[in-house]
């Protein structure tokens, strides 16, 4: 399977939602805290074009926002 | 069109929506809630401290505690978005935007509200690139930056103190009008050194090139625009209800479903409850209640029809 990252802020109520529904579905993800890690943060901005969270990416491809159906399509 | 005719279908799965659900459930009705997500805004509030029974929750925690209560009930949740409601041959028809019509005898309405827009060149198309409307998930990413902040009311007034607690290097905060925060969180900005005010003023444009450059920002007392270079910005201007699809029902001039004490809309067999409704006190608790008395009277509705 794909590697499954989230780009996360801690005081983000959707990417709580996200967290939950991946762990709920059994996926195994690793996370980035973009507000604790600037230069984290400067790479998904270069790498999604994206300044707001949650952001995911699934191998090359990038999910904005909470998006449970989109993930699900991805991961078949 | 599903074949399942339910006593009740629940527009929305904030907190009217979820308490409206478990007292219909406990009451024995075929119930299903059609909702676009759950928790509805309840999920943008960072802490809540006037929630009975919880010195101090999180939005989105509470609103998993209700869902909780929602599964133990055993609910039907479709998660779409409705995008019609009309009485047909003695039932109502709620349409979802992807699920298609689903039919019942009667409907509650808690469908909630959301941010509003600027409505300026350039806000749809970098949304998610520097304009934001949630202040609680995307300050952390700003650290350092010159960021703008329209909207002078209490959500405006906290996402320029989320900028500061993320070290924004400045923050232009625009509003409208005077600024109508309460006071207690007014006087914690306004003389800041790295804030800036603009009062009576209109944001007119979002400038940008990949990502947001500047932001144009029109005085209403002398027409003159200034452009302010920003990274970002955060756009808290209000909420408007989400009745755009309830063509069938009577609204206020703000758009919110009009109901009456026992939360009857102008159309028999619709009730109403929450953010969506004309009842002033917008609070997560008045919601609940509003969607408990909502049930109840559906619930009446139903068994003496």
């Amino acid at each position: 399977m794909a590697e499954v990252t989230v780009y996360t802020t801690s005081t983000c109520p959707w990417c709580t939602r996200l967290k939950d529904f991946l762990r709920a579905e059994g996926i195994s993800f690793h996370e980035v805290d973009v507000g604790k890690d600037p230069a984290a943060a400067k790479r998904m901005v270069e790498l999604t074009g994206q300044r707001s969270v949650p952001v995911t990416t699934i191998g090359e491809q990038i999910i904005i926002g909470y998006d449970p159906d989109g993930i699900k399509e991805l991961l078949g | 069109m599903t074949g399942e005719l339910y006593d009740l279908i629940i527009i929305g799965a904030g907190p009217a929506g979820m308490t409206a659900a478990v007292y219909c459930l406990r009451k024995g009705l075929r119930t299903l809630i059609l909702s676009k997500d759950i928790g509805g805004q309840a999920n943008w509030t960072t802490l809540v401290e006037n929630y009975m029974g919880f010195l101090e929750i999180s939005g989105p925690e509470l609103m998993q505690r209700f869902e909780e209560q929602l599964k133990k009930e055993k609910a039907t949740v479709v998660i779409d978005e409705a995008v019609n409601l009309e009485a047909q041959a003695g039932v109502f028809a709620v349409t979802g935007k992807t699920t298609g019509a689903h039919r019942a005898r009667a409907v509650i309405v808690a469908s909630g509200k959301r941010p509003k827009k600027l409505g300026v060149k350039g806000e749809e198309e970098f949304k998610g690139k520097g304009v934001s409307y949630c202040s609680t998930c995307d300050a952390p990413l700003f650290r350092e930056a010159v960021v703008a902040v329209a909207g002078g009311g209490n959500s405006g007034v906290q996402a320029v103190l989320d900028l500061l607690a993320n070290e924004a290097r400045q923050i232009y905060l625009i509003s409208d009008e005077e600024l109508t925060a309460d006071q207690v969180l007014a006087e914690k900005i306004i003389d800041h050194p790295k804030v800036r005010l603009y009062q009576h003023s209109l944001v007119s444009e979002i400038h940008s090139e990949q990502m947001i450059a500047a932001v144009s920002v029109q005085s209403r007392k002398t027409g003159l625009v200034e452009r302010l270079p920003v990274e970002g910005i955060f756009v808290e201007i209000g909420l408007e209800p989400n009745s755009d699809f309830l063509q069938a029902l009577r609204k206020n001039d703000l758009g919110e479903v009009v109901i009456d004490c026992e939360c009857r809309t102008s159309l028999p067999g619709v009730f109403a409850a929450g953010d969506v409704t004309n009842i002033p006190e917008k609070q997560i608790i008045v919601a609940c209640g509003e969607g408990a008395k909502a049930a109840i009277k559906a619930w009446a509705y139903l068994t003496q029809k």
